[in-house]
C-alpha cells in the first residue's frame, strides 16, 4: 500500500464520481512538490477506465509548468480512449497557459463548479468519494506474479513450465504496459506549445531580451520552432541557410555562446552584419539538450550591446536546462526506430528477469519477493548487471535439443 | 522508510544524469510494476513505495552508477 504524503502540505485531491464522470477537486498550489499527487490521482482515474475526467480548480492557487504537464500528458491519454479531459473554474493564468501552448483547444473548458455544469440526475444526489487509490495499485491487483506464487513444490521440468506462464502473464500486461510508455512520447503538437511557452515566459522574465526563439532539430534539420516575431525568426532561418551563427554553433555542439557585442564578434562573418542591421547587437544561445545529445538551442536577442547581465544569462540557463529536461521527458531526441528497439529490449529484459525470478522461486523454495532480492543480491555483489545474472540462470536450465534420429543401420540388401 | 527517502531518489537520479522517462524505462526493465507516473512520484516523495518497489528503484540506479564507473551509492531497503 502506498500512503501519500505530499511536502506542500496544503495541496490537496479529493476524488468525487459525479455520475459517470471522475471529479477531482484541487486545493492549493499545483507544483513540483504537489503535481505528483495530482498525477496519482489522474493515472489511477485514467487507469480505471474512466473517459471522462474533470479537474475543479475553483480553489486552484498557482500552476506552475508541472501542472501543464500533467493536464498535456492526461489530455493525450484521454483522446486515446476517445475520452475527454474537462477543466472546470481555470483561473486567468491558467487559461493564458492553456492558450499559449495550444492545449486549450484539446480540452473541454468550464466556468461553472462540476455539479452546476452536469445535467440531469447526475447533478444533484449521486455524488461518491472514490475509495482509495491504493485499491487499485498494480502491485495489489492480480498480479502477473501471484499466478505463479501458489505452486509449492514441482519438479525441476515444471520450473520451466512456471517461468513461461510468469512470461505468459507478463506479456498479458503487456498492451497496457506499451501504451503507458508510449504516452511519454509526445506529438510534435505537445513539443510545439512547451516550446510556446518557454518563448513567452523567457521573453517576459529575461532582462534586455527583445527577441525570443527556439530551435529544434527536426527530420535531421533545424527549424524554428517558437519565435517571439518574424525579425526573430528570419535570422534563424539565415543561420540555418548558411550554416553559420549562434543557434547553429549550440544546437551543434551543445555549448552555450553569448556575444555582448555583435561589432566585436569574427565567428560568424555572415551572420553578424546581418543582425547588426536588423538592429540586434547581443545574442545568448543555450543548447538545449535531450537524451544526452543536442537537439536545439534557446536563442536570446537584445539591441542594447552588453544588455544581458550575469543574471540574466543565469536565468536563461535556468530556462533552457528546465525545457531540456521537459523535451527529454516527452521523447524528444529519440527517433522512432531507436525507441522502439529501447522499448523491445527493455521488455526482453523483463521477461528474462521473471523467468529467472521463477527459477530461484523453485530452487530456493522462497517467494517472487524474496527470489528477486537474492537475484538483486547477487547482481550488486558481482558488480553485474541483473539481466546478465538473470539470462544465465535461465540459460542453465535450457535442456539440449535431443539428437536428431539416426538412419536405421543397413544390415543387408537385398537385390 | 523515512520520508526523506523520495528526495534521496531524486537526487541520485539528477546526479545519474537520467530523465525520469529513462529511469522508468530502467525500472520496467528490471521488472517494476508501477506506472511512470508513480514512479515520478515517488522519486519527489510524493508516495512513498514499498520497500520490493524502492529497491528496483535503488537497483536501477545503481546499475547506471556502475555504468558510470561508480560503486553502488544507493542505500537499498535491507
Amino acid at each position: 500500500m502506498t500512503a501519500l504524503q505530499g511536502n506542500n502540505r496544503d495541496f490537496g485531491v479529493v476524488t468525487n464520481m459525479i455520475g459517470d464522470q471522475v471529479v477531482l477537486t484541487v486545493n492549493g498550489d499545483i507544483d513540483l512538490t504537489s503535481a505528483p499527487r495530482l498525477a496519482a490521482a489522474l493515472d489511477d482515474a485514467i487507469g480505471r477506465g474512466h473517459r471522462s475526467v474533470a479537474i475543479d480548480l475553483a480553489a486552484l492557487g498557482f500552476m506552475g509548468i508541472a501542472g501543464l504537464r500533467l493536464i498535456a500528458g492526461a489530455t493525450a491519454r484521454l483522446a486515446a480512449s476517445g475520452g475527454e479531459l474537462v477543466i472546470h473554474t481555470a483561473p486567468t493564468h491558467v487559461r493564458r497557459m492553456l492558450d499559449i501552448t495550444g492545449l486549450g483547444a484539446r480540452v473541454r473548458l468550464e466556468d461553472g463548479h462540476p455539479c452546476a455544469t452536469r445535467p440531469g440526475p447526475d447533478a444533484a444526489g449521486s455524488v461518491s468519494v472514490l475509495q482509495d487509490t491504493d485499491a487499485a495499485s498494480p502491485v495489489d491487483a492480480e498480479s502477473p506474479i501471484d499466478t505463479v506464487s501458489r505452486a509449492d513444490a514441482v519438479s525441476r521440468a515444471d520450473t520451466v513450465s512456471r517461468a513461461d506462464a510468469v512470461s505468459r502473464a507478463d506479456a498479458a500486461s503487456r498492451a497496457d504496459t506499451r501504451s503507458r510508455i508510449a504516452a511519454l512520447s509526445a506529438g510534435d503538437d505537445v513539443v510545439d506549445g512547451i516550446v510556446r511557452l518557454v518563448v513567452t515566459l523567457a521573453r517576459a522574465t529575461v532582462g534586455g531580451a527583445d527577441g525570443v526563439s527556439v530551435s529544434l532539430r527536426r527530420h535531421g534539420r533545424l527549424a524554428t520552432v517558437a519565435a517571439s516575431d518574424q525579425t526573430i525568426s528570419d535570422m534563424d532561418a539565415h543561420q540555418y541557410a548558411t550554416g553559420e551563427g549562434p543557434c547553429v554553433d549550440a544546437s551543434r555542439t551543445g555549448t552555450w555562446f553569448h556575444t555582448a557585442s555583435l561589432a566585436d564578434e569574427h565567428r560568424w562573418p555572415a551572420f553578424s552584419p546581418l543582425a547588426r542591421t536588423l538592429g540586434i547587437n547581443a545574442i545568448l544561445s543555450a543548447p538545449l539538450v535531450a537524451h544526452d545529445q543536442p537537439v536545439g538551442s534557446l536563442n536570446i536577442y537584445s539591441r542594447a550591446t552588453g544588455a544581458f547581465a550575469v543574471a540574466d544569462q543565469e536565468l536563461a540557463m535556468a530556462f533552457a536546462h528546465q525545457a531540456s529536461l521537459v523535451l527529454t521527458d516527452v521523447g524528444v531526441g529519440l527517433p522512432d526506430d531507436q525507441l522502439s528497439r529501447r522499448l523491445t529490449d527493455a521488455l526482453r529484459t523483463r521477461e528474462v528477469i521473471a523467468q529467472a525470478v521463477g527459477v530461484v522461486m523453485e530452487r530456493q523454495g522462497v517467494g517472487e519477493e524474496e527470489a528477486y532480492t537474492n537475484l538483486r543480491r547477487t547482481s550488486q555483489r558481482t558488480s553485474r548487471p541483473l539481466r546478465a545474472h538473470a539470462q544465465e540462470i535461465v540459460s542453465s536450465i535450457r535442456r539440449p535439443l535431443p539428437d536428431p534420429p539416426r538412419p536405421e543401420p543397413v544390415i543387408g540388401r537385398h537385390g | 522508510m523515512d520520508s526523506s527517502a523520495g528526495t534521496t531518489l531524486d537526487r541520485a537520479r539528477v546526479d545519474a544524469g537520467l530523465s525520469h522517462s529513462e529511469l522508468f524505462l530502467r525500472y520496467f526493465e528490471l521488472g517494476g510494476m508501477s506506472s511512470a507516473l508513480e514512479l515520478e512520484a515517488f522519486c519527489y516523495g510524493a508516495i512513498h513505495p514499498t520497500a520490493h518497489d524502492y529497491d528496483v528503484v535503488a537497483h536501477a540506479l545503481n546499475e547506471r552508477f556502475s555504468e558510470l564507473g561508480r560503486n553502488h551509492p544507493v542505500a537499498y531497503s535491507d
